[in-house]
């Protein structure tokens, strides 16, 4: 994976302490993301126990910054130097495998 | 000879089929009594010491009063938490009778306070000083098993803009 490009992103409706001068649109970024079947057996057994999963925990943080990244590498090509009101949704597509998406406007700041 | 060892043998299967069937639920039950309270307390001392110095996280949209804000970026931070075949067993006869089902509260509630305290790590490690407008997302993950969907965990996503005055 590349290096993010260098923008300031929040879920806030403004960036606390700049001003925005000029909206750019909607900015989106998806990934959909199957389980690794070794993690899979790992899971179920720890399913037994209950409690954290940790291999999916590490995963869905993985796919919400590829999903991240692909939305900010969207507002870089716009010119924007910020994105604002970043949300996130999941959903399910197929059994096992997950749709993360998250959204924003591009936004430049001063 | 032969005729001696067959029970015996069948006593050793009639055994590993018994562990094989009975054994995880052992395990489950030993995980839910034990296993998952202890894991609570570690997490219930993690907030209290957090909480001395008063919380950082708020579902405001705009932080307090006019100080100058130097710095902000949002962060992140989930937990996937699953119940254990125990606590999906009791649960499905539960909600036979309907009403609160007690031990499926606990492990929702266990996982949303682990995600908040994740939160609220992390800011600290990251040199923030406070969280606004943190939102808490969840999801559910399944695993389809002969074409039925079967829960096999609940996601939560804490999330918020850290800023630094």
């Amino acid at each position: 994976m590349q290096a993010a490009p260098n923008l300031i992103f929040s879920n806030t409706e403004t960036i606390p302490g700049m001003t925005i001068t000029q909206s750019l649109g909607v900015v989106t970024g998806s990934t959909v993301r199957a389980k690794n079947v070794f993690k899979d057996i790992g899971a179920a057994f720890k399913n037994i126990a209950g409690g954290e999963i940790k291999a999916y925990t590490e995963l869905l943080q993985e796919s919400r910054n590829e999903a991240l990244f692909r939305m900010l590498n969207d507002a870089a090509a716009r010119g924007a130097n910020a994105v604002v009101n970043v949300r996130f949704a999941t959903s399910s597509v197929a059994g096992g495998a997950a749709e993360l998406l998250a959204y924003g406007t591009a936004v430049v700041a001063q | 000879m032969a005729g001696e060892e067959e029970p015996f043998v069948g006593l050793i299967i009639a055994g590993i089929v018994c562990a094989c069937s009975v054994g995880p639920w052992l395990l489950s039950l030993v995980a839910t009594f034990i296993y998952q309270p202890s894991k609570q307390k570690v997490l219930l001392e993690r907030e209290s010491q957090a909480a001395i110095k008063g919380d950082v996280i708020s579902t405001l949209s705009k932080p307090f009063g006019d100080r100058e804000i130097k710095q902000t970026k949002m962060l992140m931070a989930s937990v996937v938490m699953s119940p254990s075949w125990v606590q999906m067993w009791i649960g499905g006869i539960m909600s036979l009778f309907g009403g609160q089902i007690n031990v499926l509260t606990k492990v929702v509630d266990w996982a949303r306070r682990e995600a908040q305290q994740r939160l609220r790590e992390k800011v600290e490690e990251e040199g923030y000083d406070e969280v606004i407008n943190m939102r808490i997302e969840t999801t559910m993950l399944t695993t389809t098993r002969g074409g039925k969907d079967k829960t096999s965990g609940v996601e939560i996503l804490a999330y918020g803009t850290a800023i630094k005055y």
